[in-house]
């Protein structure tokens, strides 16, 4: 789409998309791209589904899109949902483990989906199932599922090591970002061992 | 011969509102507004009194409305500036029983400090507009705009201007209509406009602009008057009245029924004349409209922008025009009709996730507490909006920044008890729930308002307010001390630990069965800025029989399990389940804070 790559952000209100998307703005802007963000702030917030979008290009206009090339989902359920934002050449970056049981499901009104592999297979994407959990509490706070998941990211977005190092230094406040660099790392490291692994 | 009265244009939407069975008048005096409610204050079978500002006064107008008894307020134009926060939303939930805006607009500024065009109200509102020409109009559009309200489901604005409401004339009386109450039944995809709710009546609201375009169409308040020369004039309200005089053979297009304009009958006015001139005061409303359909038509390059106009600026202005060659002929074409977006597709098959109340919420207390009295909570805009939905369903309206107040008090006024309370979070009780307080106390409402303090402004993201005195940059101010405002402007107040399930209860039944106005403060900070756990729920399998009643408090950190409730690691043990649990099934086990 003229060049410029869409990042869609999407998980529950609370979970750190916002923090997700500046990394992934900071770390776009720093590598000498235009950059264009946006989100729904507000009501929102409160346990609900949440989007957040970065658009990158040498020339982006729109700050909006309804499609994106990588969707990254900090929680299975909005994975799925997600994966309409992606057209066939897509990218799914998704926390397979991280469930957060809405309301409806709670109360058995309705039900959770489990198949997010088959929810790719039928949109035709590229999966990467990421135990982004497993990675935060490894790295030392599960608040970090969020930037573990742009670690595993990383690997199919056109950034070097250094400019998303740059990125999470500007981005992440600086008591918290020792713990994020490590989620960062250990969510690339996850991927690259999936890749040779399949 | 008929009985005539004299009255003068107030006096004549008192009267008439009356006789189309209004039985409640509210507003905030001024120029030349006030004497609607002075003249209705002296007529029988109608409850009139004065609020404490306009925005007020359209609030408890509504509310009145709702308890399903038709409601007159009224207002100068610069007080509809006051009122337009509730305005602009009550387009979108419409009313129960009729509900008429009177805006008495100042072309000259006789008495006021501009002299905005209130029609541009209308369209902005996309609400219909009414526009008397003299006394007996006023009094007859008085139950045309309430027979519409009703209809079309909107509040309907009657627009005058000083020679309305100030000139005097005669006035048949008319047969009173029958209007009978109308039954209020909660409906909260109607009444709470929370984004998801609003947006399906923003729809409503754009569909229903086109069906009262073609009631304009229709209506024999818009009336296209035969003349005997090659002229047409358009006008409404106290200005067709001067071109009447000036042009006594031109055609006219009287519009009594001013929004949404009648495109077809504007256009046939064209097939009897071949030159139009509009006669409007201040802003060309009507004649941007006309311009738009492509016809060629005389407006304000003639007619003054400023001021009053009479017979004598009308003649002046539009005779060189009336002999001059006509333009050439020239068909108008018609607007389509409007589209809507695509409605929202839900993903088939995937489960909603709306927001909701935190675990451990205290508003989510002062629901339960208020479910118990069977009182229609009337609500307010911040995080306990949320309470609205299901499975809480705890409030029944949200209209705009402090409404809950107002609405509440029109409310039981209307219906002369304690049926509806308010529901308002500290932050938006600073921002506008004080002046509809005073308002309750000096109007003497038998109500009751609940302020949720959970000390911060916490929906955007926990900024301070007046009550916490807390600054941008989180240094500490000099802060507000709710109880003590409230008993300065005389409102019995008592602050409740909004944790103590309770004495909560308690504080809530008991003002509840007392007489006059109270206030409870529901006092816990934000659960997402103390981050408290009180302590551990504890579910006894055997006991538990999936009732339904913990998981009905609509808390994300219980859920039915497998023979019993399970409780989530969100859970703060907050301990509402274990107060709502009638089978002794759930208990709170004290954890040690490290």
């Amino acid at each position: 789409m003229n060049g410029s790559v869409t990042v869609s952000l999407v998980g529950v209100g609370g979970q750190g998309i916002l923090l997700g998307a500046a990394i992934l703005a900071e770390t776009a802007s720093l590598a000498g791209l235009q950059v264009k963000a946006s989100e729904v702030k507000g009501m929102a917030q409160r346990g609900g589904s949440v989007l957040s979008t970065v658009r990158f290009g040498e020339r982006v206009w729109s700050p909006v899109s309804p499609h994106a090339d990588v969707v990254i989902a900090t929680e299975l359920l909005e994975g799925i949902r997600g994966m309409e934002l992606l057209g066939s050449r897509g990218t799914m970056v998704c926390a397979a483990t991280t469930r957060i049981t809405p309301g409806s499901v709670l109360r058995r009104e309705e039900e959770y989906p489990d198949d997010l592999a088959g929810a790719a297979e039928l949109r035709g994407v590229r999966l990467l199932a990421v135990d982004a959990e497993g990675i935060a509490r490894e790295a030392g706070t599960l608040r970090a599922v969020n930037v573990a998941l742009i670690g595993a990211a990383s690997t199919v977005l056109p950034f070097t090591s250094e400019q998303w190092h740059a990125g999470l230094e500007a981005a992440v406040p600086a008591k918290i970002l020792e713990v994020n660099l490590r989620a960062f790392e250990l969510g690339r490291a996850a991927v690259a061992t999936q890749e040779v692994e399949s | 011969m008929e009985r005539q009265l004299f009255f003068s244009g107030n006096e004549a939407i008192a009267h008439g509102a009356v006789r189309a069975g209004a039985r409640f008048a509210c507003g905030y005096p001024g120029t030349p507004s006030t004497e609607i409610v002075e003249t209705a204050a002296r007529l029988e079978g109608i409850h009139s009194q004065w609020c404490v500002n306009e925005k007020v006064a359209l609030e408890t107008a509504v509310g009145a409305s709702l308890a399903g008894v038709r409601t007159i307020v009224t207002m100068k134009h610069v007080g509809l500036n006051v009122a337009a926060d509730p305005l602009m939303t009550l387009s979108l939930t419409g009313v129960n029983a009729g509900l008429v805006i009177v805006s008495a607009d100042d072309p000259g500024m006789h008495s006021s400090q501009n002299e905005q065009d209130n029609r541009a109200y209308a369209k902005f509102a996309k609400i219909p507009m009414l526009e008397p020409s003299d006394s007996q109009e006023a009094y007859d559009f008085v139950a045309e705009a309430f027979a519409l309200s009703e209809e079309f489901d909107t509040p309907v604005l009657l627009r005058t201007t000083t020679r309305i409401s100030h000139g005097r004339g005669q006035v048949v009386p008319r047969v009173p209509v029958e209007a009978p109450a109308r039954e209020y039944a909660r409906d909260m995809s109607k009444y709470v406009m929370v984004p998801q709710y609003a947006r399906q009546r923003n729809r409503v609201v754009l569909e229903r602009l086109e069906k009262l375009r073609r009631r304009a169409e229709e209506s024999p308040l818009n009336v296209l008057e035969a003349g005997s020369s090659d002229f047409g004039i358009i006008a409404s309200g106290v200005a067709y009245t001067y071109a009447r005089e000036a042009f006594p053979k031109a055609w006219f297009l009287k519009l009594g029924m001013s929004h949404p304009l009648p495109y077809a009958k504007v256009a046939r006015l064209y097939e009897h004349v071949s030159r139009v001139a509009v006669v409007e005061e201040l802003d060309p409303f009507f004649e941007e409209q006309i311009r738009a359909l492509g016809l060629p038509v005389v407006g304000k390059e003639a007619i003054p922008s400023d001021g009053e106009l009479d017979q004598e600026i009308v003649f002046r202005a539009l005779e060189p025009y009336v002999l001059r060659k006509p333009p050439r002929r020239r068909r108008p074409v018609m607007p389509p009709a409007p589209r809507l977006s695509a409605p929202p597709q839900p993903a088939p098959g995937l489960p909603v996730r709306p927001p909701v109340l935190c675990p451990g919420c205290s508003h989510r207390s002062v629901f339960a507490a208020l479910r118990r009295r069977k009182l229609a909570p009337m609500g307010d805009i911040g995080c306990y909006t949320l309470g609205s939905l299901p499975p809480l369903l705890a409030l029944d309206s949200c209209l705009c920044m402090g409404a809950s107040v107002g609405m509440m008090a029109g409310f039981n006024k209307a219906l002369g008890k304690k049926a509806a309370v308010g529901v308002i979070g500290d932050s938006t009780f600073f921002h506008s729930g004080i002046t509809p307080l005073i308002d309750a106390f000096y109007n003497e409402v038998e109500g009751m308002l609940v302020v949720l303090d959970n000390r911060t402004t916490a929906m955007t993201g926990h900024q301070g307010h007046p009550g916490t005195g807390i600054q941008p940059d989180r240094a500490q101010g000099p802060a507000v001390d709710i109880q003590r405002l409230c008993e300065g402007i005389g409102v019995r107040c008592v602050t409740v630990d909004a944790t103590d399930h309770k004495a909560l209860d308690v504080a809530v039944k008991e003002e509840a069965a007392a007489p006059g106005l109270g206030v409870i403060v529901a006092l816990a900070p934000c659960v997402l800025m103390t981050r408290h756990r009180a302590g551990e729920v504890v579910v006894d399998d055997e006991r538990c029989n999936l009732c339904g009643l913990c998981v009905d408090i609509g808390c994300p950190a219980i859920a039915p399990g497998d023979g019993a409730v399970a409780v989530l690691e969100s859970c703060t043990g907050c301990g509402l389940c274990v107060e709502v649990c009638r089978r002794g099934a759930l208990s709170l086990a004290e954890t040690v804070e490290c």
